[in-house]
């Protein structure tokens, strides 16, 4: 279709091409059951609705423990895997999602960036025990045959940036963040790897507007021999998912969701000052000064000048207004 | 004097001081012009004193125990007459006038000063009804007040009673007319702002943050200012103070107008990350509380794309480095609801806090290298087997 011409083919390229046809072989075998995941799409004991938020707190928690976009991943695989196959109770996805990041993260992270369990659980504001989350660890990786590196989006969306590098450089950061955006809907996770990461990077190269990248995109479509109708539905998801992620409307934080626990003395402290004073209010007069007249005299002259210099001399506007200096007519008025 | 002494004559005293206190709370057509001056006399000569100099220089208002008055039993009855005879529905503030004068008034002032808080509670109610009642003297007992204030700040920081003057004056704001007039506004500034700076402000900072925001619901354009003048005494280096100033702030932003919250929200989550990032956990968690708030939520939600920036750094260093567990646990709180508020921009900042740190990774592991290197240069010299040092 293209001019193969005008790509710098090289070693590094051949190696990556290969690279690349050897995972799209291997991504068969990590795919959640796509029966599964309709399943829970449609209802409403562990809804999508209920999935999707969990990965939302997966998400939470990896970066606030700074782990790697990959064990986010790995993590939402192995959570989605699961799922698909085992009818579990609401009360216990909070467990099998935990176990599903620390597993991914033992994987993925270096063992002194490890988190330990008792620390993921309290941040994670979860019921659970450590032990309860052994015992589920165990479970997940038996019921998945576990492998310690499983072939998904990121893997591909790595392979394509490499591959891009030839001739652009593209920030693999915002893929990524982007690849994180689409994995907390249910919806992408029925996507075949290869062709999420690809619906991926062809959004981004249009978005850039760079007419010459769409080259790349279209080799490796063509080397992998993945059809353009199933890349045109997956494209179409994706720019409807970003425009949401991309979108200035901030969105409420669900609050009631988070445990906000202080210390005993900073909770008795709260509310010291919403107490109700007892005095009552005095309201001010329009005429407050005007309705004694001698004292009020007599204050005027000594309160206006002790006052200014008491007050600072930039004061602004004069103390006592126009209307007071009236107070002598209004006397004659009513005597 | 000797208070056991002439005992007779103290109870007598009290039994017809009691018997007052009843006449003047049940009777009618009692008060006529001549008994005005009588009763002034009567109170001036019982309670206008010179207060007793405190037991030792360093009286602590925190710490000790205040030095009660022993003349209390007569004078709670001496206070408790004077009440009912302002309050009285006879009462007559033109014919009183004539004795409760501008001197009068500087006398009682004077007395705020008492060690014991029951003198002081009385004081704190005549002085109110007094301010009621006569308009004339309103201009004149503001000016004294102000002065008082204005000498414990720069002066003696000795009074011991701000908090009841404090809770009169905010009787006297709440009642303010609108537009407030600038004699208010400048006391505002010049005067509840610095009262901030005071060492004991744990004694009265209830009634001076009440105040403060009753001044602020009266006319929400004053924010500005007060703000800023909370963030120019911000305290440097007492938590206890921090913890206080972080309460009033809360209770200022409570009731904040959105188009005022955006005048000073840059210098305002500046001082905030840092209160975030105090090793004094209550500090840090009283900032970190800010985020439980509902309505500060909503113009934090309005205006995320500023400050977001501003607390991101602070938030995300001490989610990995400060000791305390508990503020851990909020701040992964906090970081939840600014992720979940606008995802883009937190990404952007992550991936920016993560190649900062990355790079700074770099440049400490060469700097260590280079240092590495400098010590085997060094080790290889020392070696030298003829002992002389290449120039």
């Amino acid at each position: 279709k293209q001019n193969l011409v005008y790509l710098h083919i090289d070693m590094d390229a051949f190696k990556l091409m290969k690279e690349l046809r050897v995972n799209y072989d291997q991504e068969v075998h990590y795919l959640p059951k796509v029966t599964g995941l309709v399943f829970i799409e449609s209802t409403v004991r562990i809804s999508a609705k209920c999935r999707d938020a969990k990965v939302e707190d997966l998400w939470s928690l990896t970066s606030f423990f700074g782990y790697s976009t990959q064990t986010f991943v790995l993590a939402v695989n192995l959570l989605d895997r699961f799922l698909a196959m085992m009818r579990i109770q609401p009360k216990h996805l909070s467990c099998v999602s935990l176990s599903c990041l620390h597993m991914a993260a033992k994987v993925t992270e270096e063992e002194c960036n490890l988190t330990p369990t008792d620390e993921l659980i309290r941040i994670g504001q979860c019921r659970f025990t450590v032990s309860d989350l052994a015992r589920m660890e165990k479970i997940v990786t038996e019921k998945l045959n576990f492998k310690s590196k499983a072939v998904t989006a990121l893997t591909f969306l790595h392979l394509y940036h490499e591959i891009a590098l030839s001739k652009e450089t593209l920030s693999l950061e915002k893929l990524e963040a982007q690849l994180k955006a689409c994995l907390c809907r249910i919806a992408f996770s029925k996507a075949k790897p290869s062709v999420l990461a690809l619906a991926l990077l062809r959004q981004e190269i249009e978005a850039l507007q760079w007419e010459d990248m769409l080259e790349v995109a279209y080799y490796i479509q063509a080397h992998l021999k993945i059809a353009n109708v199933e890349l045109m539905l997956w494209s179409e998801r994706v720019a409807q998912c970003l425009s949401d992620y991309a979108s200035p409307e901030c969105s409420k934080p669900n609050h009631r969701r988070l445990q906000w626990i202080v210390s005993r003395r900073t909770a008795q402290n709260l509310h010291s000052y919403r107490s109700v004073p007892e005095l009552p209010t005095i309201p001010e007069g329009c005429w407050d000064e005007s309705e004694s007249e001698d004292s009020c005299e007599d204050m005027m002259s000594s309160g206006e000048e002790s006052l200014s210099s008491s007050l600072g001399s930039d004061a602004e506007g004069s103390f006592f207004p126009p209307h007071l200096r009236r107070q002598k007519q209004r006397q004659y008025l009513f005597a | 004097m000797d208070t056991l002494s002439d005992l007779k004559m103290k109870e007598y005293k009290r039994s017809t001081l009691n018997e007052l206190v009843d006449y003047v709370t049940v009777s009618r057509g009692y008060l006529t012009e001549q008994a005005y001056p009588e009763v002034v006399k009567m109170v001036s000569h019982n309670i206008f004193r010179t207060l007793p100099p405190s037991d030792s220089n360093e009286f602590d208002p925190e710490e000790d125990e205040p030095t009660l008055e022993a003349s209390w039993p007569h004078l709670q009855l001496v206070y408790e007459f004077f009440i009912r005879f302002l309050e009285s529905q006879e009462f007559q503030p033109s014919i009183a006038k004539k004795y409760i004068d501008q001197k009068f008034v500087l006398q009682l002032l004077e007395l705020f000063d008492s060690e014991d808080p029951r003198e002081r509670d009385y004081l704190k109610t005549v002085l109110h009804r007094i301010y009621g009642k006569f308009l004339g003297l309103r201009a004149f007992i503001r000016k004294q007040i102000n002065n008082i204030f204005l000498r414990f700040v720069y002066e003696t920081e000795h009074f011991n009673g701000v908090a009841e003057l404090l809770e009169i004056l905010g009787s006297i704001i709440n009642g303010f007319a609108l537009p407030l007039k600038a004699e208010h506004k400048q006391f505002l500034v010049k005067v509840l702002i610095p009262l901030h700076t005071v060492r004991s402000l744990s004694l009265f900072h209830a009634q001076l943050a009440y105040c403060i925001v009753q001044f602020l619901e009266k006319d929400p354009t004053l924010t500005e200012p007060v703000i800023r003048g909370l963030l120019k005494f911000w305290p440097k280096t007492c938590s206890q103070k921090e913890v206080m100033f972080l309460g009033e702030l809360e209770e200022i932003l409570d009731v904040i107008e959105p188009t005022q919250f955006v005048k000073i929200q840059e210098p305002l989550f500046k001082q905030i990350s840092r209160c975030v990032s105090s090793p004094h956990f209550q500090v840090a968690e009283r900032a970190l509380y800010y985020w439980n708030n509902e309505y500060i939520m909503s113009l934090i939600e309005e205006n995320s794309s500023v400050i977001l920036p501003i607390m991101f750094a602070s938030l995300y260093r001490i989610s990995k480095e400060h000791w305390n567990p508990a503020i851990v646990a909020l701040v992964y709180n906090v970081l939840k609801a600014f992720m979940e508020m606008n995802s883009t921009l937190f990404d952007e900042l992550t991936a920016t806090y993560k190649s900062d740190r990355q790079r700074e990774k770099k440049k400490e592991k060469e700097r260590e290298e280079l240092w590495k290197k400098l010590e085997d240069l060094e080790l290889k010299r020392g070696l030298r087997s003829d002992g002389i040092i290449p120039t």
